[in-house]
This record gives C-alpha cells, structure tokens and sequence, in this order.
C-alpha cells in the first residue's frame, strides 16, 4: 500500500475561506467561510447543500483549481502547494466538456499522460476503461457528436485513468441513464472496497444516502453539519425513503434557488 | 513532475495543437495556399542573360523599352547590353518581360514570396487563425479538468504556445522549402539566403502570439486576441519605423524633435517594444531588396546613431520572452 495511504486522512480543510474578489470592492463575494473537516481513507464523503453553497468552489481548491484566500489544505497527507499528489486523485467536472476534435481514445490518452500514465500500461487501461463505461466501440469517433450521457461516461473513465486514490465527483450523475447510474454507483463501491476514498458532491440525496459513509452539508459558505449518514438519517437502512431528506431539510429551507 | 512527465505532456499539446488546426480547417487552408505557390513557382521558366553585371560592378543595361536599345550601332560602340529577358509562368501561357537579368528576376520573385505572401499576408493570416486556440483551450470546464492534473500550469501555457510555434514552423517549411525547391529546380538558381525568412518568420510570429497569448489569459476571449495582437503589431511597428524616421531625417521638425526629451521618450519606446520593421529590414536586406525598391532606411546612417541589428533582434526576443513569463504567471494565480 502506497505510504500516503497511512496517513490518517485523504483530504483536510482547516478553516478554508475564498473570497472572489470583484472588480469594486463591493463585489467581494464569500464563497465559503471557515470551513473546517477531514475526509477519512476509505471513506466515501457526501458533500451537499443549496445552489450556491460553496460545495464546487470546496472541490475546485481541493484540486488547486483555485486558491483559498485563507486556511490551510492538506491533500492525501501532503500540502496543498505539492502538485505531486494530483496524480493519485481523479476528477469528473459537473458538466465535462473536452475538445470536441478529440475521440475518446485520445481523450484517455492524452489525460492519462498529464496524469503521469505512460506506454502500454495507458493503452491498457484506456482500453479497460472505455469497455467498461460502454465506449469502446465508439472510442475512435470525434466526441463532438457524443450526448451528453457518453460525455458523463468519458469523464468517469478519464477520472479513473491514473487508478486514483482519492475520487473527486462533481455531480457525477446528471444526464446519465440507469445502466450508468449503476456503473457510477459501482465505481464508487469498487473504490471503498479497494479502501480508497471518494468525494461525491451531489443534489441526488437518495445517492448519497445510498454510497455515503459521511456527509457534509454546506449552506451560504458555511458548514452547517458533517457527520455519519447512519446518524443523520437513522433510517436509511430502512425501507422509508429519504431519510436524508427530511434530515437536512430544515437546512436548505430559505437558501438561494 | 519528472522531466519525462513534461516532455510528455509538451509533446501531448503539441500534437493537441495539430489536431486543432486540422480540425478547424486552418492546416489544410494554409497548405493550399503553400501548394499554389509552390505549383506557381513549378511553371514558372526564364531565359535571358543570367547576370549583366561583372564582378562587383553595377549592372549596366538598358530596357528593352528604352529608344536607345533599338538602336543597333550605338549600343555596339557603347557596350552596353539590352536586357531582354523573359519570365514566363503557366509553363509558357504568361510571358512577363524582364527588364533585368534573369537572377535578379528570380530575386524579385523570391522577395515577393518572403516579404509579400509569407512574412505579411502568410503572418497576419496565421496571427488571426490561431488566436482562437488559447481561448477554447482556456475554456472553464474543458481547463477545470486540465487544471486537477499534476502538470504544472506553465507546462500547460508554453506546450499550448510552443504548439502554435511548431505549426506554425511547419508551415513555413512547406512554403519556403516548397517554393525555393520549385524555383530551384525551374531556374537552376538555388539562393540559400531566401530559406533565412523561416527563422525570421517564426521570429516575428512568435513575438506577437506571445500578446495574443497574454490577452488569451488575461481575458480569454478570441475576438480580443485577434484585435489586440494586429493593433500592438501596428503600434510596434509604428514605433520602430518612426524613431528610424527620426533619427535619418534631416527636416527641421525631426531635429527639433531629436533635441528635445520627446526623443528619450522615443527611445525608451523603441527599445521596450518589439521590433517588425528592424525583423522586415533584415529579410529584404537579405534578399537584396534595395536594388528592386530602393532603402526605406539607410542602414549606414542608422548605424551612425546606435543602431545594432543585432541588439535589435535581442531585445526583440527578450520581449518576448518577458511576455510568455507574464502569461504564465498570470496564468498561475488566475482562478478558475
């Protein structure tokens, strides 16, 4: 097992803030305010909330998309500023979109080498990946006329490419039918299993409460409430349906639409 | 990122580059445009006398068109030769009468392909077309993806830039080699100074897709690449010709100018700006330009008040490379 993996928690925000600084300075907008939490390994983490919460903003500094105005992030065990650690964590945007001169093998080949895969173990997986979300007999066509479901799918076998260690999912599952709903939500049991984590940032909260050990839920930059899906929704095991739901109700109650 | 990731993910972009140009037509447009040119120059055919000059003398003939050149006995006392060469194009179909020698015909051809089709209309066409890669590359969410990667942000900035080079490099060997070929191998005259436009082109594009660069990351919108690279390119070279202008003129105003603190002010511009007329007069230099239209600048009097091609070139380079630093800086602590 990688050594990285011993440390004691996949990703950790302390009192992360991000203002987006506008042109006047009454523009400033905070996105998010103090945040504070850790994500386990092993864990697959919950990250919900209102439009608007500051959920994709958390992500996107996760990633060094773009920086906290002030807090300190420690990803996989390692400083934020350490690009490194980016090569174990895959990542599917909200609403992928690639060069669309592109097919999807070169899609994967091309993600694959920025990630740090080379040679014939690329090949290899790209060849795996494609199979196994349903592409790889249109893995030669330009993705330029891929539906927005194929585009859901290529972005989860690109994610996937460099085998990551922490899993970043930025609402995985809009536009995909059933059959890639349950590739998504295997996907996501395969990584538990294999003990590494995934962060899955979603408004299906009968999925999250479905995969998630642990949720987080966000509300005007500020964290509302993290803890164990067990104990915010007693009845998840249960035949009741979402018991989430009605959990954090009271919390996205008068947030902006 | 080990050296061998970098090495991977430039030639990745690289070939990301390539496949945008085709995609988008731009490849296949300019190479019509290298393919006619150089089917042109493979119909092209002279004849008349290779050199009327001897040694290091001056050319000395007349016109065909010239009253003297009709007259039989005086140009048999005189010793002066008519210059009654031909060019013909369309293998044949167009004659065009060469009131040259038949190098200096080909030279004039040759400078008309660097000067006119490749360094003005080839440059500007390029400078147009490609401005529109940084921006789509640049695109929030196709970028976002990029971004999670662990390949530095400056890789990603100079693969996009040095892809645009290498295109553009590419095409300039198709064009200049095609057509220096092609006249080669029609004429027999095999001038080696006219492959000197490829570096000088790729060194004049290479400036100014450096500002298209930085407006890409400063705004990334297409229309203001476009616009904005043509406008500085136009400022830049208003400014280089201008403090030339100035300092060669012997009028009243330009020395009433040179005395006053205007003409630091001039300097300061000139040197901190890149330089297109300097990169210009160096090419027709090279293709002999000033026996087909006369010296626009004295070279000899330039000299005389400081001036250094060499300098010139350099400092050309260091703006640009001032220039591709900022774009990866701002890049660097750009949001997205």
């Amino acid at each position: 097992m990688d050594i990285r993996l011993n440390s004691r928690a996949a990703a950790v925000f302390e009192k992360v803030t991000k203002v987006y600084q506008g042109r006047w300075p009454s523009r400033r907008v905070t996105a998010l305010d103090e945040v504070s939490f850790a994500i386990p390994w092993g864990e697959v983490f919950g990250l919900i909330g209102p439009n608007r919460a500051g959920k994709t903003t958390l992500v996107k500094i996760l990633l060094s998309i773009c920086r906290p105005t002030d807090g300190r992030i420690m990803r996989l065990g390692c400083a934020w500023s350490d690009r490194s650690t980016l090569a174990e964590i895959g990542y599917v945007h909200e609403n992928p979109s690639f060069s669309r001169y592109l097919s999807a093998w070169q899609v994967m080949e091309g993600y694959g080498r920025l990630s740090g895969v080379t040679g014939g173990s690329l090949r290899r997986r790209t060849g795996e990946l494609l199979a196994q979300v349903g592409l790889a007999d249109r893995s030669h066509e330009a993705i330029a006329q891929f539906s927005k479901g194929m585009l859901q799918r290529l972005a989860l076998a690109q994610a996937l490419v460099n085998d990551p260690k922490l899993l970043v999912l930025d609402e995985p599952s809009e536009g995909m039918d059933m059959s890639a709903r349950q590739l998504l939500h295997d996907v996501i049991c395969q990584r538990r299993l294999r003990g590494y984590s995934v962060i899955l940032v979603s408004h299906a909260l009968a999925d999250v409460e479905r995969l998630c050990d642990r949720v987080a839920v966000l509300r005007d930059g500020r964290l509302a409430l993290v803890g164990r899906v067990a104990d915010l929704a007693p009845h998840a095991a249960s035949a009741e349906p979402h018991s989430l739901e009605c959990a954090v109700a009271s919390l996205y109650e008068g947030a902006l639409a | 990122m080990k050296h061998s990731h970098v090495t991977a993910t430039l030639a990745w972009l690289v070939r990301d580059t390539f496949r945008q140009s085709i995609s988008q037509g731009i490849f296949a447009v300019l190479l019509v445009i290298s393919l006619l040119s150089i089917a042109v120059c493979l119909s092209l055919g002279v004849s008349g006398p290779t050199t009327l000059a001897q040694g290091d003398e001056k050319p000395d003939f007349v016109s065909r068109r010239d009253a003297d050149a009709k007259d039989a006995a005086k140009l048999s006392t005189s010793g002066v030769t008519v210059a009654d060469g031909k060019l013909t194009l369309a293998f044949g179909a167009i004659d065009v009468p060469l009131a040259r020698d038949t190098k200096s015909g080909v030279q004039f051809l040759e400078l008309v392909l660097a000067g006119g089709v490749a360094d003005t209309l080839g440059l500007m066409l390029t400078l147009i077309w490609t401005a529109g890669f940084l921006p789509s590359f640049l695109e929030g969410r196709n970028i976002c993806v990029l971004l999670a990667k662990p390949a530095p942000r400056w890789v990603l900035i100079f693969g996009k830039y040095l892809g645009v080079l290498t295109f553009v490099l590419v095409q300039a060997l198709i064009f200049v080699g095609g057509t220096w070929t092609a006249i080669g191998l029609r004429t027999g005259f095999w001038d080696p100074t006219y492959l000197l436009c490829i570096p000088l082109l790729l060194l004049h594009f290479s400036i100014f897709f450096g500002v298209s660069v930085l407006l890409a990351v400063c705004t990334g919108n297409a229309v203001v690449c476009v616009f904005g690279s043509i406008v500085f390119w136009c400022v830049a070279w208003s400014m280089n010709f201008g403090r030339h202008a100035l300092f060669t003129s012997t009028d009243l105003v330009s020395e009433t100018i040179r005395s006053s603190y205007l003409s630091s002010l001039i300097s300061f511009g000139y040197w901190v700006l890149p330089k297109p007329a300097d990169l210009g007069m160096l090419l027709f230099n090279a293709l002999g330009a000033g026996s087909h239209f006369g010296k626009l600048l004295d070279l000899e009097t330039l000299e005389a008040h400081g001036f250094s091609m060499t300098l010139s070139v350099l400092s050309s380079l260091a703006f640009a490379g001032y220039v591709l630093f900022a774009s990866a800086r701002k890049f660097q602590v750009t949001d997205y």
